[in-house]
């Protein structure tokens, strides 16, 4: 799942492909050093999955019936479409209110965690033996909110649909690499044929892989595994109005400004083991103001105390709702921002290492408007906290934050490398950019090293980046989760097969023969228990033996909500508000 | 004054042509390449881009796209999408590259917001402008004269997004004493919510304006109540009220019409800070939105149909000058 | 908002300068108008107020050592609290020499280092902005209205065209473009950010004073010293420069000096709606940054915005002030 683009994190980390992440997570602002230590040694991702959670979800004590709650935010979703829906933003309005996935994510309130539960599945879906064929069963009395019925046919439509990336562009790919002729099918609209990859018998739903995903039951909560009936869509347009599933559903949509929601009375709460239906409906305000919205937030004053956003809150108002902490929601992304080094032009490692003792961690994220330990949080490992299998270590032993340019200095000295040049890319037109580029230069400079900042635009800057022709040797990203093992993490970005590849999958052209075929070797021959501890393994080796990136800290969440939001916690996989359990309290 | 409205209007039509050209040749020459606009994020291939490019018809000489374009706003035109069609009927602006809706419809939607900003405004600062200047003018010299082209100069130097913008700030974010602002529809959501939302807007931009009203009516109504038809008017023993509201008031009313007119005609253009300030979601917002995210289509269109307003505001104000001012003969 | 530098409508602008009365007074109009400004209270004190913030702009990289601090020297993690708030002066920690104004929070760059060469971005842009106006809208319009036919209909379908663009949107388009198209170098860009903002200002600050220059030199034309000069053969350019011109004193002041204040405060607004010089102090940059510290940390924001309206309604009287001084009919 992409992050959805607040400011700030667009001038730092413009891409981001994160996705579900099933591992636990901790909450930054929790001190129960209890649920950190589970994942951490390595945990179990099953152990995060609840198959046998029962409908109906049960309603808090104190939520009142009734009332609408708005949601403020500076963004607006690129697309409201299920099988688009990428974007944390969209897929959290979409799978939490509107339309149901097979699976779904819900809150644990002992854990602080997310889980993976049925939705309308009966189950998290049964494999084969050796992860090729997939089998979910519908529920029964599921609907449409015109009554109509939630058939194994329209979700087996919706599956094929997500194959028509031509018409319906910047969805979630996965399905053409591990479904069964993934790479050949393209779709309902440009493609008549059949696709024998999904059938469907009665209820039952049966997907055949290619090769083994054993992680389907996560990919099966994305909005594009919804039902679609196949003779009222229009992927023009379906976007405009998905039939809803789910508690809620569209009464009016103004793409860019505003969404309304409604009660969909034909949505049946003993279906569901996830939602609730408290509120009579739901008010989207996009593209508003940050100042103007934090503030209505903060002086929760009528309306306001029903208001919520999910942007970070700016530095300008953490302090004050500092002080009313249960109006403030913290917590994590499993994202992991990073400065990626290309190997091939920085070849010493000496330099590499002194670029990660000069970097003015706390300099560049205040600058760049960042709250640190909140809104961004400090970390060595590449995999980020929630991820199963993650090692916990420190490659410079400066903890991630304590810039050292005396070390900086010496390790140039070391490689005869003083005053190298790093060439890297920011965006001219954003101020705070400007500020945290400002901060780099300084830094860089102070650690020997001479700084050439290179102008790009927040519009042309992620197509900049991954121009291998570009002069920069350095450059700024991130990864999130997509899987809940780093088997997501380093096949996706640090394979050398992806070195030359458009797009630039793997931003630190990072092709080193021990480790390609350690990755192999992971994927080949471990169970998926030793291969999600090997993963954290590898992690540490890669960084301390080659060290290829810079780990710039992780994405934190920080949301603030009016006094009478009821339910509002921090969904973990996604780092949005927990829509699906939320209520106006009494 | 036949001939002269044709006149008129044949130079207008030519004014619209060459900005049109102007826009067309400044915004697709420009190095945003508008494709990218379109692209996703992370898989934006040169084929993917360069078959954007086709489908939007990027990749014709810019000529012929100006010509397409042309021929659109008369008989409307399809636009393919992917493997989609939008049909877009007359007059047809183009469809947004990234809500992918015909232009015309979103940003008709969009004026009704600009439009009740402007109506509202307008008639504040008509009114208090025109009162306080003619007040001003009769009582020329004295304490309230000095009083209000005071207050009026002071207030017309404050730089107007400032006004807005603390006045926002103050009135409605810290203190309430406004409700909270933005666009109701007046129909769909009833008029009091649209009057609530519309309220600081409308006095904030009404005394703004109203201050250049009140020093432009107070300036013209001194001279024409120095007139000699003025001081015949009162020779006949014509009420001192009669003789101001009929007589010295007709004269004195023609600049501020002009005024009001190019005034009225760059409010219905989108008033981009008291949009964006006041959250308003008007044209103006529309263009800012379209400017960050390099949607084309909307920005010449709003360009465009700025120009439109301010080119038939001109002539229509160039018309009524001629019924209210005798004086003033068309030919 | 759009710029219009030259309020003054023709009614304003007397069709008949009274050249008859200052002949015999054997004062040429500008000393008329510099003696009726001394005696202009108002106009004295605006002149004082903006000879200040001259002074502040020529001088600022002197006042900021003067005053020990440093431009843009913030650093975030010395000098910022964990709410990213400053650890010295306001809001929380009273009046210190060591940051007069206070540190910005996020940068804890030097509040009074930027409000200092702030005040230089302003003056620097509104100045040259409205002198290449005024030059622009001058030549244009002596050009307009010397030249009979095609060419005078030719400019005045021109001067339609741009007073038909709706400027904010033409600017806030425009800008971008011609940073993005000659920018590419880090060098070039701040260069060329400066000179978008300089060039749009400038594009959309000339008509109104081409009008009028032409309206003055139509009816100046006809007038017997401009027709014997003809008569004697004195070429078109002698005639503009040397004849009409210093009759044209008057209301180019005039434009001047209701031009600067407009440009300050466009430029300001530019600034907030995002366009504009990003990394190089300025007022407007500063008070988009400082809206959503308003109640926390006021002095951010307002340090700033007292700079533009000080500027800005001292510029703005005197200009009036300047007009009424050249004009005694619309005196007050």
């Amino acid at each position: 799942m992409r992050m959805n683009k607040p400011a700030a994190a667009l001038a730092v980390a413009a891409m981001m492909t994160l996705a579900a992440c099933g591992g636990g997570s901790s909450d930054t602002g929790s001190d129960e050093p209890g649920d950190d230590a589970t994942f951490q040694e390595g945990g179990n991702a099953g152990a995060f999955k609840d198959e046998s959670r029962e409908a109906p979800a049960p309603v808090p004590d104190d939520a009142a019936e009734g009332g609408t709650l708005t949601v403020m935010t500076a963004v607006a979703p690129s697309t409201l479409d299920p099988t688009q829906a990428y974007y944390t933003d969209s897929t959290a309005i979409l799978s939490d209110l509107v339309t149901r996935s097979l699976t779904q994510y819900a809150y644990n309130e002992e854990t602080n965690d997310m889980q993976l539960i049925p939705d309308m599945a009966t189950d998290l879906g049964r494999p084969n033996e050796d992860n090729t064929e997939w089998t979910f069963t519908l529920r029964d009395g599921l609907k449409y909110e015109d009554g109509t019925d939630v058939t194994a046919e329209d979700v087996a439509y919706a599956i094929k649909r997500s194959f028509a990336i031509a018409e319906l562009p910047d969805g979630p790919t996965y399905q053409t690499t591990f479904f069964l002729d993934g790479d050949k099918y393209k779709g309902p609209f440009s493609d008549k044929g059949e696709y024998a990859g999904v059938t469907t018998d009665g209820n039952d739903i049966t997907i055949k892989m290619r090769r083994p995903f054993s992680d389907m039951d996560y990919y099966a909560s994305f909005p594009a595994f919804t039902a679609i009936p196949e003779a009222k869509d229009n992927p023009e347009t379906y976007g405009q109005h998905p039939l809803a599933t789910g508690p809620y559903k569209f009464a009016d949509y103004k793409a860019g400004s505003s969404l309304t929601l409604v009660k969909n009375d034909q949505w049946d709460p003993n279906t569901d083991p996830g939602r609730i239906q408290m509120v009579d409906g739901w008010d989207f305000k996009f593209a508003q103001d940050t100042a103007k919205l934090e503030n209505v937030i903060i002086n929760d004053n009528g309306s306001a105390q029903t208001t919520l956003t999910y942007d970070n809150v700016s530095a300008a108002s953490y302090r004050q709702i500092q002080a009313e902490k249960e109006r403030l929601v913290t917590g994590t992304q499993p994202c992991t921002f990073m400065w990626y080094i290309d190997m091939t032009k920085v070849k010493d490692i000496k330099v590499r290492q002194a670029i990660g003792y000069a970097y003015p961690y706390e300099d560049a994220w205040k600058a760049g408007g960042d709250i640190v330990g909140v809104t961004r949080v400090p970390g060595t490992s590449i995999l980020p906290p929630g991820t199963a299998g993650r090692k916990e270590y420190d490659a410079l032993g400066i903890g991630g934050v304590n810039t050292d340019p005396e070390k900086s200095k010496e390790l140039l000295k070391e490689a005869g490398a003083e005053g190298y040049e790093i060439k890297f890319l920011f965006s001219s037109d954003d101020e705070q950019a400007v500020a945290a580029k400002d901060a780099i230069v300084k830094g860089l400079e102070a650690g020997g090293f001479k700084a050439t900042p290179i102008a790009s635009t927040v519009e042309t800057i992620r197509t900049d980046r991954t121009d291998y022709n570009s002069p920069i040797n350095v450059r700024s990203s991130g990864w999130c989760s997509d899987w809940p093992s780093g088997g997501s993490w380093f096949p996706a970005q640090w394979s050398g097969d992806l070195v030359g590849l458009e797009g630039m999958p793997n931003p630190a052209n990072f092709k080193e023969k021990k480790f390609d075929d350690e990755q192999n070797r992971i994927l080949d021959e471990l169970s998926p228990e030793d291969a999600t501890k090997a993963w954290g393994d590898f992690d540490q080796s890669m960084e301390e033996e080659v060290y290829p990136a810079v780990v710039t800290g992780y994405g934190g969440v920080a949301m603030i909500h009016g006094s009478k939001v009821g339910g509002m916690a921090n969904d973990n996989v996604r780092g949005m508000p927990t829509f699906s359990r939320m209520y106006i309290t009494q | 004054m036949f001939g002269y409205i044709v006149r008129r209007i044949i130079s207008g039509v030519l004014v619209l042509l060459v900005v049109s050209v102007a826009v067309f040749a400044l915004f697709f020459y420009g190095p945003a390449d508008p494709a990218l606009a379109y692209c996703p994020e992370t898989r934006c291939t040169p084929t993917r881009l360069e078959n954007i490019r086709h489908s939007l018809g990027l990749d014709q000489p810019v000529a012929e796209q100006y010509g397409t374009y042309m021929k659109n706003i008369v008989t409307g035109g399809e636009f393919e999408l992917g493997a989609i069609g939008i049909d877009c009927p007359a007059p047809c602006l183009g469809v947004s590259f990234k809500l992918r809706v015909p232009v015309t419809e979103y940003l008709a939607d969009r004026f009704k917001a600009t439009l009740s900003i402007a109506l509202g405004g307008a008639a504040i600062f008509l009114t208090v402008g025109l009162t306080m200047g003619i007040l001003a003018a009769r009582r020329r010299g004295t304490l309230a004269d000095k009083g209000i082209v005071g207050v009026s100069l002071f207030i017309n130097a404050i730089p107007y997004y400032l006004l807005a913008l603390l006045g926002w700030l103050f009135l409605i974010s810290q203190w309430g004493i406004f409700p909270e602002s933005g666009y109701y529809g007046p129909i769909e959501e009833g008029p009091v919510a649209w009057v609530k939302g519309m309220l600081l807007a409308w006095v904030i931009l009404g005394l703004a304006y109203s201050t250049a009203y009140a020093r432009f009516s107070r300036g013209s109504m001194i001279e024409s109540l120095n007139e000699d038809y003025v001081r015949t008017a009162r020779a006949k023993g014509l009420s001192e009220r009669r003789v101001t509201m009929r007589h010295a008031m007709r004269a004195a009313i023609v600049p501020v019409v002009t005024i009001f007119g190019l005034d009225f005609a760059f409010l219905l253009a989108g008033t981009i800070f008291t949009e964006r300030i006041f959250d308003i979601q008007g044209i103006g917002l529309s263009a800012l939105d379209a400017i960050n995210g390099k949607d084309l289509p909307i920005i010449s269109a709003t360009v465009l149909i700025a120009a439109l307003f301010i080119v038939v505001m001109n002539i229509i104000v160039d018309v009524i000058y001629s019924v209210i001012d005798p004086r003033v003969r068309l030919t | 908002m759009g710029i219009s530098p030259t309020e003054l409508s023709q009614q304003d602008v007397p069709a008949e300068p009274e050249v008859v009365k200052q002949e015999i007074a054997g004062r040429s109009p500008v000393q008329i108008a510099l003696g009726r400004l001394r005696s202009d209270k108002i106009a004295v004190a605006c002149v004082v107020i903006v000879v200040f913030f001259i002074l502040i702009a020529v001088f600022a990289p002197l006042l900021t050592r003067l005053f020990g601090v440093e431009l843009r020297a913030g650093s975030p993690s010395e000098d910022l609290d964990q709410f990213n708030f400053p650890l010295i002066g306001p809001p929380d920690h009273g009046f210190t020499w060591e940051a007069p104004l206070g540190l910005a929070p996020n940068t804890g760059h030097d509040n009074l280092a930027d409000w200092l060469y702030g005040a230089r971005t302003s003056l620097t842009i509104a100045t040259v902005s409205t002198l290449l106006a005024t030059l622009i809208g001058v030549s244009i319009g002596l050009l307009a209205g010397f030249s009979r036919g095609w060419m005078d209909k030719v400019i005045n379908f021109i001067i339609d065209v741009f007073l038909s663009l709706p400027f904010l949107l033409v600017a806030l388009a425009l800008a971008p473009i011609i940073v993005s198209r000659f920018g590419n170098s880090p060098d070039a860009l701040k260069f060329w950010q400066f000179t978008a903002l300089l060039l749009v200002l400038t594009l959309f600050g000339w008509m109104t004073l081409a009008r009028l220059v032409r309206g003055e030199v139509l009816s100046l034309r006809e007038r017997e010293f401009v027709q014997a000069a003809r008569v004697i053969g004195v070429p078109t350019r002698r005639i503009l420069f040397k004849e009409l011109l210093p009759n044209l004193i008057a209301p180019i002041i005039v434009s001047i000096s209701l031009g600067l204040p407009a440009f300050v405060a466009a430029e300001a607004g530019l600034a907030y709606l995002g366009i504009g010089v990003v990394g190089i102090p300025s007022w407007g940059q500063t008070i988009d940054n400082a809206v959503p510290f308003f109640n926390t940390y006021p002095l951010y924001l307002y340090a700033p915005l007292v700079g533009v309206f000080l500027l800005v309604v001292a510029l703005n009287l005197l200009g009036d002030a300047v007009r009424d001084a050249f004009d005694p009919k619309t005196r007050r």
